[in-house]
């Protein structure tokens, strides 16, 4: 454990680096808008200043209308992703959990996908995205658990094939679902690779609500899921009602996961990364962790995001190619480590 | 072996009760119709080879394996129908190993104990702090709480997790074989810990050990399994015992009261490697411990040995029964009867190799040496150890000198145990 000052140092810090990123991500593009100006429309939007005079009106309409909107929405996704990596991880006590890996993301993206090919994406209202993508991560947790777990644990390599033969049997349920949508293929195409564009306040603020939800509960589980990576019996020896927890915790993953699915697409290993990270700064007990990564989830998926836009500008990647690019090594470098503890420890 | 005490009947201070459980995985029930009872501060020990069922019964104990037929009561409660936390203040179990998934340092898993006190979001009150220090002071692991457990060494985990044991402050402690990867000090160290929390806190322990010695010594009770079922349940001198070796563990050993605690102590022979047998018989007539290292030395050597006729308490009739041998015995300072000599004759006459040792020889024992003499008479090879002299140990007043000197004539003799060549 580490000493809570340092701990409170650590946040504080994360804390300075979700803002600077945040205002260097809105600053970029292909008209710069300096953080001063930024912040001081900001104020005035909140009502906190006037209106600074200088500042033209194109660039009040870029910062609110497009560069603001899409940083907080990485924001609110990366939070998401990386609290939804950290319940996983901590459910399957495996450092290689996360919900792109292990099929959630796809599950809740099926539903999603489903939703708007037969029924249309506005029909039921601003929630049908996200119930429909939560549905569809539940079911693919629930069947992954299932088949990962062999007697009383997950090994790195059931996990993975489980993941692998459930996101593999559902994306080609979902080639057959896109086959029946026509002209949307293209927008629902390039949604899948994970994209933060054309989101607008409305529905980012139907999704905090959800992910704020998601969050607590995450935060009740925590300290349950420290006494469940020693493993089941001895966790429910300790006290924990371990049956309940795991519900709970797949619920919890699943409904992070699939807030994260509706409002951008599939992005992968920002739930895997995040929590193994922070784990190395702030210690492994989940209530220290999950406000730790939910400062840091942000950081990385805003920085990936700005990347993406201006990497190969003015053509945008997704930005789920850039945490692939990122985070597939990291994957290989973590599964080459955890290969050697499973010999160290056999 | 004394039968199960089928008389235990609920009582006030029983602080754990199974009674005619049975449980298991599948099938085959691991644990069949087993009653135990265990009074608060009474540490008891659970012993049985591999595979009896002790884990089996720590496990119905704890809460984590449901008996499929049978009475659990804790505390006067059943654990079954109790939350996870209300339970875990009753019980609280030392398992073999535990490696978390991730890395917690000792002082972050010895808390974890705390888990049935604290609330969800559980930072731990001062009284939690408190007591995760105690419990690590009394493992003396309290310099340990700063590394991830991970990198400790199996002995030191054990006792962090001990001390997360101790941290739940239940009424009764299971502790399944809480003594691997210990050394000596740290076992001495842990049992102590133990007994000190049933005479203080009247905390009910129960430990599955393999080490008998160490359960008689430390156990108030011992509880023997053999293949599911309660086979002894006593004070340890009732259920360690030499009937118990054999029956249960299939071994041969010697129980004697140990000097100074006045426990039963077992004594095994060295392991062996089982020598093939070379179908040849040797007899041995020894005597005062004279024969003893022959009788080995054979036995090792691939013969089947026979010994007699040696007294009952004699220190050669305890090393034939020990290495299971064929033997004719006669009750102590008596004189050889009649019916025994026969006896010993018949297996001398099957023997290929007679030897003889240089025993002190009185009117107890003087027939030994008319089979003897006779023996070699009719053919059979005889060896003479003659380490001692005969003047030394004729306790007959010539007789024995005399047949002695006859076999001497019949006999190769020799002059130490490493010159009876067996080839």
């Amino acid at each position: 454990m580490i000493a809570p000052n340092r701990y409170r140092r650590t946040l504080l810090l994360l804390a300075g680096a979700l803002a600077a990123s945040f205002l260097i991500a809105v600053a970029v593009g292909a008209v710069w808008i300096s953080p001063w100006t930024s912040v001081r429309l900001i104020a005035w939007k909140l009502g906190i200043s006037a209106r600074p005079s200088s500042v033209p009106h194109s660039a009040e309409v870029i910062l609110f209308q497009l560069r603001l909107p899409r940083v907080a929405l990485a924001a609110v996704v990366g939070a998401a992703l990386a609290a939804s990596g950290t319940v996983f991880q901590g459910l399957f006590r495996n450092p290689l959990a996360d919900p792109a890996i292990i099929g959630v993301s796809s599950g809740a993206a099926l539903g999603a996908i489903a939703v708007i090919v037969f029924v249309g994406s506005g029909a039921l209202g601003a929630f049908a995205v996200p119930l429909a993508a939560f549905a569809g991560a539940l079911l693919t947790a629930f069947l992954v658990y299932r088949l990962a777990r062999i007697g009383p644990a997950v090994h790195v390599a059931t996990l993975l094939l489980a993941g692998i033969a459930v996101a593999a049997a559902i994306s080609s349920v979902m080639s057959l679902v896109m086959s029946f949508s026509g002209e949307q293929i293209r927008d629902i195409y390039a949604w899948l690779l994970g994209g933060l564009v054309g989101q607008g306040w409305q529905s980012i603020g139907a999704i905090v609500p959800l992910v704020a939800l998601g969050v607590l509960a995450a935060g009740l589980t925590a300290h349950d899921l420290n006494l469940l990576s020693l493993g089941e019996e001895r966790a429910a020896q300790l006290g924990v009602e371990v049956d309940r927890l795991k519900r709970r915790s797949i619920a919890v993953g699943a409904l992070l996961a699939a807030c994260a699915v509706s409002m951008a697409g599939v992005i992968g290993f920002v739930g895997l990364m995040t929590p193994h990270l922070l784990r190395l700064f702030v210690g492994a007990d989940h209530r220290r962790l999950l406000p730790a990564v939910l400062l840091a989830g942000p950081i990385l998926l805003i920085l990936a995001d700005l990347v993406a836009r201006t990497a190969l500008a003015p053509q945008e990647l997704p930005v789920g190619v850039v945490t692939a690019l990122l985070g597939a090594p990291f994957f290989l470098y973590l599964l080459r480590r955890e290969g050697r503890r499973a010999r160290a420890r056999a | 072996m004394p039968a199960p005490d089928a008389a235990l009947a609920p009582r006030p201070d029983a602080a754990l009760v199974l009674e005619g459980v049975t449980a298991g995985y599948g099938g085959d029930p691991a644990v069949r119709d087993a009653t135990v009872v265990v009074r608060q501060g009474e540490v008891v020990g659970l012993v049985g080879p591999n595979g009896s069922g002790k884990t089996t019964l720590v496990r119905v104990a704890s809460r984590a394996l449901r008996p499929v037929a049978g009475r659990v009561a804790v505390a006067g409660e059943d654990p079954y129908r109790l939350s996870s936390k209300q339970a875990a203040r009753l019980v609280a179990v030392v398992p073999q190993d535990v490696v978390p998934a991730f890395s917690y340092t000792a002082l972050e898993v010895v808390m974890m104990g705390r888990t049935p006190y604290l609330s969800r979001w559980g930072g731990g009150a001062p009284r939690d702090w408190a007591r995760v220090r105690e419990a690590m002071v009394a493992t003396s692991v309290q310099h340990l709480a700063d590394r991830p457990v991970e990198e400790l060494s199996g002995g030191e985990r054990r006792r962090v997790i001990l001390a997360q044991a101790l941290a739940q402050d239940a009424q009764v402690l299971l502790l399944d074989e809480p003594t691997t990867h210990l050394d000596v000090r740290h076992v001495m160290d842990l049992l102590s810990v133990v007994r000190g929390l049933a005479e203080r806190e009247g905390t009910a322990v129960v430990a599955i050990l393999h080490d008998l010695n160490l359960a008689a010594v430390t156990c108030d009770r011992l509880i023997a399994l053999d293949r599911g079922r309660v086979v002894a349940d006593g004070p340890p001198e009732r259920v360690v015992t030499h009937d118990l070796l054999r029956a249960v563990y299939g071994v041969e050993g010697e129980v004697v009261p140990d000097h100074v605690t006045g426990r039963p102590s077992v004594h095994l022979g060295p392991p062996r490697a089982v020598p093939a047998p070379l179908g040849r018989r040797a007899h041995v007539i020894g005597g005062a411990g004279r024969g003893a290292p022959i009788l080995r030395r054979l036995s090792e050597a691939g013969f089947d040995v026979t010994a007699g006729v040696l007294h009952q308490t004699d220190s050669d009739a305890v090393v034939a029964e020990r290495l299971n041998l064929l033997r004719v015995t006669v009750p102590p300072f008596s004189e050889i009867d009649q019916a025994s000599e026969d006896e010993c004759r018949a297996m001398i006459r099957r023997a290929d190799l007679l030897v003889v040792c240089d025993a002190p020889y009185g009117p107890g024992n003087l027939a030994n040496l008319r089979l003897a003499v006779e023996a070699a008479r009719a053919g059979v090879r005889t060896i003479l150890l003659e380490q001692v002299p005969m003047a030394e140990r004729d306790f007959t007043g010539g007789r024995a000198s005399e047949l002695w000197n006859e076999l001497r004539e019949v006999a190769e003799v020799v002059g130490s145990y490493d010159q009876v060549t067996v080839g």
